[in-house]
């Protein structure tokens, strides 16, 4: 994983990147602005299945209206994301909450494609009904709390500092 | 004018302690940042709705009624999560551009939410003819995406 860190900080396109004056605040700005899209809609979509929030709306309409903005957000999101880490994988790379961040966006994913071919294959039954079943309440209990995780360990990121001794005694930086 | 102010801020023994502890101003940072995913969920919402997409098949005074609590409670969280922020920092805030750009879009942004758009969407749509409540729906976005934009480069470019 180093290697990959090293090879592409080396790499012309990740220097000029670096070295631009103006890229990291738009990219960070957008990474905000384009936060608020992703996480504010699946937040809703988690509330809509766990039962706390727009309990009237049929699942599915709740889908079908609102995740291609999702999915909109989510492209400027993922790219802005990137090209941060492409411009600074050194800074990244010993990061602790950058990999915790990491780690839970992979629980969410697990967590969605579970839902995605448990539960929802039967969404017909029970998409007017205010309560989900058990098995949509809990992916959306689960995704809420590790999207609160996500938002904070990427707000936490710029306290590369502020880490557990067990971390800075791995020596990555 | 408001400097004398600003530096009283700064003074005052809660800015300090935010100053001076080590994790009461990141805690306070990620709460403020997932309120705004609430805020702009039930915004977006909303919003989108008066534009005619997004939770189109169902009816708008509805669905402002179902995001009006989260959007008054994550906009009470913002407040009370900014003050903190805003204080400790008060006087580099005073001297940031960003700051007042963003504090002016606020205000606006609010005025909009609670008269206009509220109205609006209160409303049967029949009513309303197709143009103003796009222009409200995209006002909106746009009042609050510069609040969002003001806001980051208060950190950045100040």
């Amino acid at each position: 994983m180093r290697t990959l860190f090293e090879f592409i900080d080396a790499l012309p396109s990740s220097v000029s990147l670096r070295e631009s004056l103006n890229a990291y605040v738009y990219l960070l700005t957008l990474h905000v602005v384009s936060m608020g899209v992703v996480a504010g809609i699946i937040g809703f979509w988690d509330m809509r299945l766990a039962g706390m929030a727009l309990k009237w709306v049929p699942v599915t309409k709740v889908q079908s209206g609102l995740f291609p903005w999702m999915i909109g957000g989510t492209v400027v999101n993922a790219l802005t994301g990137f090209l941060m880490v492409y411009s600074q994988p050194m800074r990244y790379f010993p990061n602790f909450w950058f990999w915790t961040k990491m780690g839970m966006l992979v629980v969410v994913a697990a967590n969605a494609a579970f839902f995605h071919l448990s539960i929802e294959k039967t969404v017909d039954e029970w998409e007017h009904d205010p309560v989900a079943p058990f098995k949509a309440r809990l992916a959306g209990y689960v995704s809420l709390v590790f999207w609160v995780g996500i938002i904070a360990t990427g707000r936490m990121t710029a306290y590369s500092g502020l880490v557990p001794q067990w971390w800075i005694d791995l020596g990555l930086g | 004018m408001l400097q004398p102010f600003f530096q009283w801020m700064q003074g005052l023994a809660f800015s300090k302690f935010f100053l001076e502890s080590i994790w009461p101003t990141p805690i306070v940072q990620c709460i403020h940042l997932v309120a705004i995913a609430v805020f702009v969920g039930a915004l977006l919402m909303v919003d989108l709705r008066l534009l005619g997409k997004g939770l189109s098949d169902m009816p708008l005074p509805r669905v402002a009624r179902a995001a009006e609590p989260w959007l008054i409670g994550a906009f009470v969280v913002l407040v009370l999560t900014g003050i903190p922020q805003m204080t400790s920092t008060a006087l580099k805030q005073y001297y940031s551009p960003f700051f007042w750009w963003k504090m002016e879009m606020v205000l606006i942004g609010v005025i909009l939410t609670v008269t206009i758009r509220r109205k609006l969407a209160s409303k049967d749509e029949s009513e309303l003819g197709p143009v103003l409540p796009k222009m409200v729906g995209l006002a909106s976005i746009a009042l609050w995406t510069s609040v969002t934009i003001g806001a980051r480069l208060i950190g950045l470019l100040s």
